[in-house]
This record gives C-alpha cells, structure tokens and sequence, in this order.
C-alpha cells in the first residue's frame, strides 16, 4: 500500500500484522501446505507437527494444561456456538447478560425461543460493569451455563470474569467467557479466572489473520456435543464422529495456513508482553480521554476511568 | 503431628552434612519428578521419607505385572484395582509421610505441557524412560534455571548427571541430540536387574539433597556411569566446563521445548495404527535392531522394512519400521501409547 492510512478498526481485526504473519504463511502455503493428519507423508506429518505446535503455544498463554482441550475454529461466533450449542441441554437455565454480541444472543434466542433453554439476561450498572452479586442472584438449581463477554465491544468495560467465575464454579455451573475483544490485550488465565470454557478469534489482538479462532473447553465439561461432524484424520473406521479432543470440534480440514499465520502473532504479542501492551493501549486511553473530556458536544459512555476499560471506546458527539 | 514437626527426619539431620538447618530448607522445597517407575519410585520414595516439602509425581501409565520386580512403590492389589501409577504412588506416600503434599499428575510429560509440570520447582528429577522427553526436560529447566537431576538406567548398568542450569554442563553440552536405537537399549529389550535401579536413583537423591539444601559447592558434575556387575565406574566431563556452542545452555534455541525436535505422530486413517516418524532421517541396520528385538516378540527384516510382533498388556502390536526411522504401530489409535511403544521397542 503506497497511501499512509490511519486504521482504527482493531475492534473488528486487527491491521497491519506483524510482518513475522505474512512471511510464515506466505512459506507454509508455499511448501508446507499439505493436509495436517490425514497421511503419512512427510509434508503431512510435518503440518501437524506445525498446528500442534500453535495448540502448545496458545495452551501456554491461556494458562491451559493440556492443550489437546483447545480447538481450532473459524473465529469467535464460531467458537462461541460450539460451546453454547454443545453443552446445554433442553430444560436448562442459561445466564447472560445485555451487553453480549449477537454471536452469543442469537444463538441463546433461538434456543430460547426454540423452548430449548430458559435465559436470564442480567443487566449491568452505569459505568457498564456487571455486579457478581447480580449473578449470585439469578442462580437457579436448573443453571446450567453463565455466558458473559470479558469485555463488550461497544463500551469496553472489562468485567470482574475472576469473582463471577468463582460463583458460577461454586454453583456447579459452567463458565463460558467470550474473549472477543481482550484475548491477547487483556490477561486471562482459564484457572485463576474459573474459565470452563473459552472463546477467542485469533485475527484480532493476537494479530493472526481471519478465519482463525479457538475453543478451550476446560475438564469441567464432561461432553460436548459437535454440530459439525466429518473427516477428522483419526478413528476413520467408527461410523460417529470421535469424543476425543480436539478432534471431537475439529472435523474437516482446518485452516493450517491461518493456524500457522495465528502463531506468528501471538509469538509477537508475548514476546512484547501482554502487560506492556495493556499499558500502551492505557496510554493510548488516558490520552484519548483527556482530549475529548474538555469537548462540551461530546458524551463519553461506559467506564470513567481507564483503569478497566479495555480497547473499544465509545463516544457520541452532537451535531 | 504438627505440619512444621522436624523430629521424624532426626537421623537424617543428625548426619553433619545436612543438619537442621539443611532439613528446614529440604522441608520447604518443592520438587517436580517427571515418570515414577522404577528409577521414579524409588526417588518419590526417598525424596518423601527425607520431608520435601511438596513433589508432583507425573507419569502416565498403569501398572503391570512384570513393573513390581523393581518399582518399589507399586503391588499386585494396586494392579487388581487398575490404578495409574502416579495414584499408587501418591496412595502410598501419604500412608508414609502425611507431612509431604503429593500431588499426582496422569499425564504424558511433553513440550506441550512441561512448563507447567515444572512450574514453582526447586528442582526436577528424572524418572523419564526415554531421551526425547529428557531434551525437553533440560530446555525447559535450563530455560527456567531449576536444576534437574538425569538418572537412567539398564541391564546391570546406569548414568547419572546433575544440571544446574548455566552452571554445569547440560545435557545437550554432553550430547547435541539423542543416541541412535542401535546404541539405546531399553529395559523392555535388554531387561534389567533391580540393584542397578536402587543405586542409579540413590546417587540422584543424594545429589537432589545438596541441591535442596544450597549446597550447590558440594554437587559432583559431570556424567557418572555405574555397572553394578562389574563394579565399574566412570565419570565424563568432571571439569565441569560447559560447551561454549551449547544450543541450549549457552545460546537459548530450545528446539525440543518448541517441538520442532522430536518424533512426530500422526493416527493413520482407519487402520488403528498410528505413524511415527523422526524429525530427521536416520540409517538403521536392521540387523542389529533384529537383533536387539530377539527376546521381544517375532522379528522379521528385509532391505525395506522390519516387521516386528509382540504382546503387551494382554494386546497385539505390530511394528513395522522403515530404514529412516519411521514406523507404523499397530494395534493402536492412541497416540501416546503408540509413542511409548516406540520409545520401549525402537527408541528415541
């Protein structure tokens, strides 16, 4: 691209990506591209050496001890219909909040709406947080699974996922957090955060390209039912699809290139340290903030101060 | 008993080389110990009777029949029940010494998740079988600076080394990869006796103590080698001078940590067999490996294959293995197995 152009769309993807991305998957394509798993050959073995090596390193950063409880998905809607779609059951109750993507309330009416599952949305205070109190409240014997975003894309405010997770663990329900819009800007460690289960893209802020995306799903969940079945490289003989993980959400060819492209820039991102990036986007706040503050036509929405606000920002200027 | 009671470990601290002080620090040490099987029992034992602090036992299999001549902790109720034998293990040291926390990991120690294993340890110990799993362990502590303690053994012979990262030697200063299978014999195809076992882990334990105490200034490096029949002994590269092209300790590149050394597996599509390949080409002679294998099951060869059959556990494998190394394991689609069995029967 000749022309410099300003890009504030991160919240959507991120752009530009490291060039380590574009250099990996320009060569895996080039040379390495077989089908991961499904021959004997060396390029194929050598490209599912490739993907697990991407599984191990996104096990490291999420705190995940086996990384075989990772799958690979297209993106986050993607992830986030898995696990909703897989573990809740006809007469359960499900708890999410106001503040959610449609990647999560679309599938939650349609199952509500289905009579499949009763849904409690709970609403938060006007910085746009959540209470965990609020959570504790609308527990039901019949709750099966708390869906709650780490951080909404349209405020930003980044939820208290720790003391929610500990109540919903303490209720013996499941924990699903929809990692959208912090994975790889935001810690998240799926044990001390009491995450069972975890849904992250990989195009956004751990800088891989689209069409990548991933599912934790901790011990916690027992079974969890794919709606996507087929091919899988292992167990062709069973006439059903494997429960063994990741295979169980992997069927089809995967998306290696991408898979490979999502290594390089999450190598990226810890290698600069997510904590020092937390703290340029801070920065990066702070600035924005004291700039539009003095603005009379201009209404700031969500938290008020930077502290726990994460990258989205949402601000209103009149006419 | 009081948890801080140090009165059980009174011969142990009354030996001037350890002292009370010594027991105070050995007692609020953490130590992680990678496979517990015959060298591993006989550690987890020791190391738990002498008042670590806290040991995680990792180790993935279950007991057999043919473990209890030398795997000290295990019995034939704890076959009966079907139990892991880091559970056994763990079952049993509690009975022992209630003032230890034991923690019991069922798992396959790789490069995926040796991090975590060894996360928070003063020390690593080695009760692994093969030497892939030993790469990763001296990257991932040489990367973590935790020393770890070698130990292996075989027949009526055994080595043993510390690491004390960027101090001494580590592995790969000894040895860039690992030894070709013609030259790895495994107790699974050259057997062995339990004597060997005891004094291979005893030597490891004792060197553990002085790492555990500080007494860095007292630790032998270099490797130590033992045969128990012959009473022969030697020590390699006592100088304690580490390479100074060390890929690991000297330059940082952990190849094994990252999984870009080691075999590679793959479960081969409706077949219950899985690949397993290396992560180079190797030349084997067949006939040395055939050899090896005699005492193991039914060996045949020809210029292009060898095709091995054998029992374990009370099921059929077939291996078939390729001059570069590769082989196809059947009788399997679990890929951890699959991989033990290489490493048992061929090697890595």
């Amino acid at each position: 691209m000749s022309e410099k152009i300003i890009y504030l769309d991160n919240a959507a993807t991120s752009f530009p990506k490291p060039p380590c991305v574009y250099e990996r998957m320009e060569k895996f394509l080039r040379e390495e591209s077989a089908n991961p798993g499904r021959s004997g050959h060396r390029m194929s073995v050598e490209a599912e050496a490739s993907v697990e090596r991407s599984r191990s390193l996104l096990a490291k950063f999420f705190g995940v001890k086996n990384s075989s409880r990772i799958a690979f998905t297209l993106n986050c809607t993607d992830a986030l219909n898995m696990a909703i779609k897989g573990v809740v059951h006809e007469g359960d109750h499900v708890i999410s909040s106001v503040m959610e993507h449609n990647s999560v309330l679309r599938p939650l009416h349609a199952l509500e709406e289905d009579k499949m599952i009763t849904l409690t949305k709970v609403k938060p205070d006007s910085e746009c947080f959540l209470n965990p109190a609020d959570i504790k409240k609308t527990i039901q014997p019949k709750t099966r699974l708390v869906v709650l975003t780490h951080a909404p894309n349209v405020t930003g405010a980044i939820q208290p996922i720790r003391e929610i997770g500990k109540i919903v663990r303490e209720a013996g329900a499941l924990f699903l957090v929809d990692a959208a819009q912090t994975v790889g800007a935001v810690p998240i460690d799926v044990d001390k955060d009491f995450v069972d289960l975890l849904a992250f893209p990989g195009h956004k802020s751990l800088l891989g390209p689209t069409g990548t995306g991933g599912l934790f799903v901790g011990e916690r969940v027992e079974k969890i039912t794919p709606w996507r079945e087929g091919g899988t490289g292992m167990g062709s003989e069973s006439p059903t699809h494997p429960e063994e993980f990741p295979y169980v959400l992997e069927g089809g060819t995967p998306n290696t290139v991408g898979i490979v492209g999502l290594a390089e820039g999450l190598k990226f991102v810890a290698e600069k340290g997510i904590e020092a990036i937390r703290a340029h986007e801070l920065k990066l706040m702070s600035a924005l903030r004291a700039g539009l503050a003095p603005l009379k036509k201009v209404k700031m929405f969500g938290p008020k101060s930077a502290e726990n606000h994460g990258r989205a920002f949402h601000f209103n200027r009149r006419a | 008993m009081e948890q801080n009671d140090l009165s059980r470990y009174h011969r142990q601290y009354l030996f001037h080389k350890i002292g009370l002080d010594g027991q105070k620090k050995i007692s609020k040490s953490r130590v992680t110990l990678i496979g517990c099987g015959a060298l591993g029992t006989v550690i987890a034992s020791a190391l738990v009777r002498g008042g670590v602090g806290f040991i995680r036992i990792v180790d993935r299999d279950f007991i057999e029949l043919n473990n209890l001549q030398r795997q000290v902790l295990f019995d034939e109720e704890d076959i009966r029940q079907g139990l892991p034998k880091a559970i056994a293990a763990k079952q049993k040291l509690e009975r022992v010494n209630h003032q230890v926390e034991i923690e019991a990991v069922v798992a396959d120690a790789n490069y995926t998740n040796i991090e975590s294993l060894i996360e928070g340890a003063d020390l690593v110990m080695d009760g692994s079988d093969n030497f892939e799993i030993r790469y990763v362990i001296n990257d991932a502590c040489v990367k973590a600076g935790i020393p770890w303690v070698y130990g292996g053994c075989v027949g009526d012979a055994g080595l043993s080394m510390v690491v004390i990262p960027k101090k001494t030697p580590c592995l790969a200063c000894l040895f860039q990869s690992e030894p070709p299978p013609e030259l790895s014999p495994s107790c699974d195809t050259a057997g062995i006796i339990s004597p060997i076992v005891n004094i291979v882990a005893s030597l490891q334990v004792t060197e553990a103590l002085k790492i555990l105490m500080g007494k860095t200034d007292q630790i032998l490096p270099g490797l130590y080698s033992y045969n128990v029949w012959t009473r022969a002994a030697h020590s390699f590269g006592t100088n304690a001078e580490r390479d100074p092209n060390c890929p690991v300790c000297q330059k940082g590149i952990y190849e094994y940590l990252k999984g870009e050394k080691g075999v590679r597996t793959t479960a081969l599509c409706g077949r219950n067999a899985v690949q397993i390949s290396r992560d180079r080409a190797i030349t084997i002679d067949f006939s040395v490996i055939a050899d090896k294998l005699k005492g193991v099951g039914t060996v045949s060869f020809n210029n292009f294959m060898l095709k091995l059959t054998l029992k374990e556990s009370g099921s059929d494998f077939e291996i078939t293995l390729f001059p570069d190394g590769r082989a196809i394991i059947k009788g399997t689609s679990d890929i951890p197995r699959a991989k033990s069995i290489y490493s048992k029967y061929i090697s890595v």
